[in-house]
Parts: structure tokens; sequence; C-alpha cells
């Protein structure tokens, strides 16, 4: 190995919290040399984002203790004083993180931000010639009009420009080692790619030394040169890259790379459903009005958020809607449901024509139609007990009461593969992959017809996504259940899906078979889709660069 | 903006014209406070009521009284029941008292307010956070009438300090006006300083959370500018929603502490006048304290859109 320009040696990071001492970095050591890539991996808790935070002593605090060496260019950094390791924060190390939106200061202007982080550092650089170099930093990391979006406020920039922004803002001094904390995670698949190659580009031009932490291995067979993997704190395999992927020595590797739901590989063959459609929607429209008016409200603009969608699902079948944020699935699931009210178009369930009813009309319907959400976390009732989140919808319809209710909810629970014994627990009690559990028992509890699933594994780490997929399919076969399944990721949704609807700007714009719509792509939209998303592959991974440079 | 400036006024106009209303009719509810009966004294005889009953238009119907009221209040012709004197001309000449009152309270509390919130979220859970904690909860709980009983007993009486009470025109005497007026300050202002300073050190510690004050320390921003330009600086913006609101109300009349300082602005107006059951003012005083109500709200939204980016007056989306 070359000289090391960054190296970390027995890292260990504690924090003692009212449950004990939690080890969350357990004698972590690794080099990064000049220009290289090296990819942390790891699921969440596996101490990767704590590794990195370290390094510069953002995780410092009173309950923290940290031992071990962290030596750039031979200075110690573990143990310097704040005011050396403010030379080094965003000097000669820079940082990028997850969220863009919420790791920039929503109250100040973007330009202001950089050159906040240029005059921390040069004091005596004006503030109109920082002004031209945020301008031209803006400028080099493909923002386009740099000279008006400087002025701009985070809120107004797209989420893709928001992310190229905190990068030009982790180069403004021209650091020796960036680290990116999960970099496109918070993103657009497309705009992911997009981050990626800008990622990519300004290694190879500027040699910057690059640690890129991530839980996608797909992001990492794109760009990493060395992978380290981390588990619960300390690191299980280390390699090049081709070596993690194609000569894995650790099980755990093993298993999570044998968890990732690949896009390229055709999920087993589903029996065909031929019972008829349960769900028909025709032309199905749900704009939102702008309003303004000096003292009475007027339509001045409308969003087209579902723009004249027809789809229909089958019984016992399960379409995949697809899409990225903005593209209106979400507000299509809602309008479907009526949980908000289409502005027009027909929604027929189970043969009778839903779209318009009220609430009131709606209500004997509900049983027949559940939602399972995407955050776990959010969408339980933390005050409530297990038991009663999954109940609640058996009592409100009066299904079940007393030591009858308790039963049922008690054989859901182990259905969805909890134990009987959760019933009187709390939602923080249980991992994001269990609540997800919860929430599903919950929308079985009234044996409904239809669960629209909106983006329902897209908060969970990769090895609980796989279990939870599962799980959603058996329970289909054993219900016969009918899934509309909403999500981001092309990838998961093949997985699960007998057909699939890409949508766009508020239309369906491909609607097909699963494998159809993923190799024999017609639009052109489904095309860019289908190709930003990364291939947890190195070797596919270098042809598809390799073919998209010819 | 000219859209948010009409609407709001158009609301004021409701609002004002909705509290009117209300204070009218409880007035004429109120068993016992038949105005004719408190003018014509003890020994009243029914004709001396019948006739002031006449003069006054008190047999008039309400809707009638009630327009006729409003007409007097907002021409600055109204006469109090009680000393048939000006109204207007008597809150006019209470402004300064009340004002004087308030802007110095108010400078007060959000000086003292923002400095040990400050210090208590930086040093959170440290003897100076614990002390200043403590001293909030000891300013948010004691009452105005007591602290005040006990500054006047200590402080003028036994020592002699300050003045005993009363007000002096700022430009008759300044000195004279800053010493009337540094007891019912600091009485004013010290319930407002515990307040806002546990409510800007919540704010600040929540900020302290916040992805964008860890992309401040990357960067390399010193400890203490992370705290100002970015912790502080987020943290003031429901600071400005709760002062408007607060300094908004006082405007119409600090009562409490006028009526002990003997500080002869509105609220202690206010105060007589209830005392004495005397609508005319009443009414006006209400009016003219909503009136601050209304446009501190309003004022609170457009700083809100200038602290806050994101905020766009008027917005509505459905």
């Amino acid at each position: 190995m070359s000289e090391a320009l960054l190296s970390v040696d027995d890292l260990r990071v504690g924090f003692d919290t009212e449950g004990g001492r939690v080890q969350a970095v357990d004698g972590v050591s690794f080099e990064l040399a000049p220009g290289e890539v090296l990819a942390i991996v790891g699921e969440s808790g596996s101490g990767k984002s704590v590794t990195a935070q370290t390094i510069i002593g953002l995780t410092r605090s009173a309950n923290a203790s940290i031992e071990g060496s962290v030596q750039l260019a031979g200075n110690e950094l573990i143990g310097a004083g704040e005011a050396e390791l403010r030379q080094v924060r965003g000097e000669r190390i820079a940082m990028v993180f997850q969220d863009p939106m919420t790791s920039f200061n929503p109250v100040y202007r973007v330009g202001d931000q950089l050159i906040e982080a240029i005059q921390a550092h040069r004091p005596h650089v004006s503030r109109s010639d920082a002004r031209e170099r945020a301008v031209e930093l803006l400028g080099s990391v493909g923002l386009p009009d740099p000279e008006q979006r400087v002025d701009r406020y985070p809120h107004e920039l797209s989420g893709g420009m928001r992310q190229r922004a905190m990068i030009a803002m982790a180069l403004t001094l021209e650091p020796e080692v960036l680290i990116a904390d999960e970099p496109t995670t918070a993103l657009d698949v497309t705009i992911q790619a997009q981050i990626l190659e800008l990622l990519r580009q300004l290694n190879r031009e500027r040699g910057l030394a690059t640690i890129l932490i991530t839980h996608d291995f797909g992001v990492v067979a794109e760009m990493a040169d060395r992978v380290l993997v981390m588990h619960e704190g300390r690191i299980v395999e280390r390699g090049d890259l081709d070596d993690v992927f194609y000569a894995t020595k650790d099980p755990y590797t093993r298993k999570l790379l044998g968890a990732v739901v690949r896009l390229d590989q055709a999920p087993p063959l589903r029996p065909g459903k031929t019972e008829g459609p349960l769900l028909e929607v025709t032309d199905l429209v749900k704009h939102f009005s702008v309003k303004r008016g000096l003292l009475f409200d007027r339509e001045v603009d409308r969003v087209r958020a579902v723009d004249g969608v027809s789809f229909s699902v089958e019984r016992g079948e399960t379409l995949g809607l697809v899409g990225e944020s903005g593209s209106g699935k979400s507000t299509l699931s809602r309008a479907v449901l009526q949980l908000l009210k289409p502005t027009s178009g027909s929604v027929r369930f189970d043969g009778r024509e839903i779209a318009g009813l009220s609430r009131r009309q709606m209500r004997p319907l509900r049983p027949d139609m559940q939602m399972v959400f995407q955050d776990p976390y959010a969408s339980l009732n933390p005050r409530k007990r297990i038991g009663q989140i999954v109940g609640e919808p058996l009592r409100v319809q009066n299904r079940a009461s007393g030591a009858e209710l308790r039963r049922q909810v008690k054989e859901l629970l182990e259905r969805v593969g909890l134990s009987s014994e959760h019933y009187d627990r709390y939602p923080h009690e249980f991992s994001g992959g269990q609540r997800q559990r919860v929430g599903i028992a919950r929308a079985l509890a009234l044996r409904p017809k239809l669960i629209v699933a909106d983006e329902p594994v897209s908060a969970l780490d990769v090895s609980i996504r796989t279990q939870i997929l599962t799980l959603l399919s058996d329970l289909q076969e054993e219900f016969g259940l009918t899934y509309v399944f909403v999500a981001h990721d092309i990838g998961v949704v093949r997985h699960v899906s007998d057909r699939i609807a890409v949508m766009h700007d508020g239309k369906i714009v491909e609607l097909g078979p699963a494998d159809q719509v993923c190799e024999q792509p017609a639009d052109a939209y489904t095309k860019t889709l289908l190709a930003a998303v990364p291939v947890p592959d190195p070797r596919e991974s270098r042809a598809r660069r390799a073919d998209f440079k010819a | 903006m000219g859209r948010f400036v009409v609407r709001r006024l158009v609301g004021m106009v409701l609002v004002l014209f909705a509290i009117s209303v209300i204070v009218f009719l409880i007035f004429n509810v109120i068993p016992s406070s038949d105005p004719a009966q408190q003018m014509a004294g003890k020994e009243a005889t029914p004709t001396l009521i019948a006739s002031i009953n006449e003069e006054w238009g008190f047999d008039d119907p309400l809707p009638q009284q009630y327009l006729t009221m409003m007409g007097k209040i907002l021409s600055g012709d109204v006469i109090s029941y009680e000393g048939r004197e000006n109204v207007d001309e008597r809150i006019v000449d209470g402004i300064p008292a009340t004002f004087s009152l308030c802007i110095g309270a108010a400078v007060i509390w959000m000086f003292f307010g923002i400095l040990f919130g400050y210090l208590s979220a930086v040093r959170a859970g440290g003897l100076l956070d614990r002390t200043l904690t403590i001293v909030a909860v000891a300013g948010i709980s004691i009452p105005v009438f007591w602290l005040a009983a006990i500054f006047l007993n200590y402080l003028t009486y036994q020592l002699e300090l300050f003045p005993s009470g009363g007000y002096v025109g700022l430009t008759e005497d300044p000195m004279q006006w800053a010493s009337h007026l540094i007891l019912p300050w600091v009485t004013l202002a010290i319930v407002y300083v515990g307040l806002y300073s546990r409510v800007l050190r919540s704010n600040m510690l929540d900020a302290m959370g916040e992805d964008y004050v860890r992309t401040a320390r990357a960067k390399g921003l010193s400890e203490r500018q992370v705290m100002t330009r970015h912790v502080l600086r987020n943290s003031l913006v429901p600071i400005i929603t709760l002062f408007g609101l607060d300094f908004g109300a006082l405007l119409g009349g600090a009562i409490l502490v006028e009526a002990v300082f003997s500080l002869d602005g509105i609220g202690l107006y206010t105060y007589e006048s209830l005392i004495n059951f005397d609508l005319p003012p009443v009414m006006a005083v209400v009016l003219f304290g909503a009136f601050f109500v209304v446009l501190f709200n309003a004022l609170v939204d457009i700083a809100y859109a200038y602290l806050d980016p994101r905020v766009k007056l008027g917005a509505s989306a459905q």
C-alpha cells in the first residue's frame, strides 16, 4: 500500500446511556491512501457513521469515550485540541451528509453558507471574493446558473441541486479527504446516479481521497476501490472491491450480499391470476389547486399530481407502482383508497364504484382495503401497546372484544412472525423490522381484500427487507390478498410484483408484466430509471460504465 | 405582501367588531350594571332615573345603543358615565406612561431572557444552567403584586431609593422618568425573563441536534460561531412570535403593574373603569388593546417571513 494519508488504528467509541455503555465502534483500524475511494458498508447501528464522524471529532461529548488513534499525515487527531481540530475540519477533511435538506441551515442562503465555510478558515478573504469563489465552486459541481443559485435558500433548490451545493461546500477549501456519509440515500435513483458520477469525477480529477459510508452494495460496486464491511462496531470483512464481492470470506457479509434484492435477477415465477379484477381505476385525476386572491381565493394554478391514470388489479395479484419523488404515486394510492377525494375519474372496488363516496359511505368498505405505511417509527402510536395497536381496527369495527379480541390479536402477532408475548409491549421496544411486522398485522386484522403498501421496506435495512418481502408474499398466498405495492426502488418492486406500472409526472408511462418492463422497457423514462439503478456487481457495473462511455 | 395587508386589515376590522359586540353584550347582561341607577346615586327617584335614561339613550334598543356608542368612540366624543370625562382623551393621556412602561420592560426582558436562555442552553446540565433554571422558575412563579409590594416596602419605603409611584414625563425630566419607572420595569419584566429564557433554552437544545449544526461544526466553525449563528439564530424565531403577542397585549395596558405603582397609564384607567362598571371607557380600552394585539399578530407574521425564508406570507394551497 502507498503512503497512508489517513490512518485509523484500534478506534473505540463508547457512549454512556441510561441503559449502560454502548460500544458503537469497537476496535476499528484502516488506512486511506491519497486518491483512493474506500467504502464502509454496514446496516443501521453498525458504527459506520460514528467511525466517520469521530475522525473529525464530531462525536466528542461528555458521555462519549473515545480511544485509539486517528492520524492525518502523521498528526494525531484523537485528543487534539478543539482549535487544532477546527483547522482540520473543512480545511483538510470535509464531510458531506445524507440529507441535504436538513444539513443546510434553512434560514441562510446557500451562498452565504459556502462563504461562511471559506471565512471560517480564511478570515482575511473579503466577502465578495468568497462569494466569487462560491459561485465558481457551485458551477464546478454542475449546478446550473450558479450566479443565480448562490443567492437561493436551500428549500428553493431540488434535492439533487442541494446535494451538489453540499459537495461544493465540502470542496471550498480543497480538502485532502472527503467523507461522504450516505450521500445519495435521500435522493431519487436518477439523481443518485448523477451525484455518484460527480463524486467519481472529483476523485479522478482532484485525486480526492474519499471515504464513502453507505448501506447500499449497488453504490459500493459503482464507486469503491476498497471495501470495509462493519457489523456491531467491528470490521468483519475488508479487501479490494472484487474480493469482497466475489471471494467473500465473512458469513455476515455473505448474508448481506445474499439479501440484496437485485434488479437484474428475475424473481421466482408466480402463477397467473385469472379471477377477474378487484380494483379498476379509470381516468383517475387528482389536482391540487394553487389559490390566490386579494380577499377571496381563486384558483390561479393547479398541480396535476395524478393526471388521468387507468389500470386494474386482478384478485390475488401484486401490482407494483414505481416512481420517483413527485411522480404522484403516493397521491394515486391515497386517491384510490378515497383517503383523498379524486378530482374526477372512476374507481371500482370489488365491482362497486367508490369514487366520490362520502366518509360515512366508505366506512363499511374500509375493512376490505388496508394500508401499510413506510415509516414503522412514525406510523405506530408510541403511547399504545402493540396489542392495542393491532386490535384497534377490530375494536372500532366491532368485530371482536374482550378475550376474543386478545386471542385474535395474539394469533395475528404470531402469524406475522412476532410472539404473543409482545402483546403488552410498546413500539419503542422493537426494531424497525419488527415494527413493520406490527404494521402488517394491523393491516391484516380485518382480513382485507386489498392492501396498499406505500414504501413498506424502504426504511428498513437490507437484511430485514427480504424478510418483510417474504412475509408479504407468504401472507398473500395464505389469505388470497391483492397488493398494490408502491415504491421508488424498481428492484424491490420487480421482486414482488406480477405487473409494474411506472409513474412519471402524474401519468403511468408504462404498464406491463414485471419482467417485460424491467428487461424490455418501451418508455424512455423507464429506460432512464432502470439505467440509473446501481448494480451490486462490480464487473457488471464496470461494463455498464464502459458501455455508457462508448 | 399587498394581499397579506389587505386580508389582515379586513380581519382586524372583523375581530374588533366581534370583540366590541361581546364586551357590549356582557355589560348589558350583568346584574347591577344599570348605568342610570349608578349615575343617579343612592337616593335616586324613579323620575331622575327616567330622565337619565332619556338623556343618555339607555331606553333605546340594544343595537341602537351599540351603534351610538361605537360612533362616539370612533369620533372621539364618548363620555364616561362616571366622572363624565372624554374617554378618548383619557386614553391618549395614558399612552406615554403605558408605552414607557412596556417598551422599557420589553428591552429588559428580551435582553435578559435571551442572555439567560443562551447561557443555560450552552451550559446545559451544568451549575450555571441549574442556577438560571431556579431563577427562571422563581421569576415565573412570583406574583406581580407580591413582588411589587416587596420592592416598594424595602427599596422605596425603607431604603428610599426610588419614588413611591406615579409617572413623570420623559420630556419633563428624563432622570425622574427613569427613576419612577425602574421598579415597574423590573417587576413587569421578571415573569417574561423567566418564561423566555426557558423557551429559548429548550429551543436551542432541540436545534443543537439538527443536522445543519453538525454541518456547521464539520465546516470548522468555532463553537461560539456554531452556537450564535446557527443554534441561537434559528431558535429565536419562536421567541419573536411570543414577543409580538405579549408585547401587543401589554400595550393595551399593564393593569396590575400600573395599578400597584400608580402609574397613570391605560392599565390604571382600565382598572378604575372596571371597578366602576363604566362601560364607555371599558369598551374603548378593550378596543384599543385588541387593536394592538391584532396589529402585532400581523407584524409577527411579517417578521416570521423574514426570519424563516421558508414561510410565505398568505400562501395557501389546497
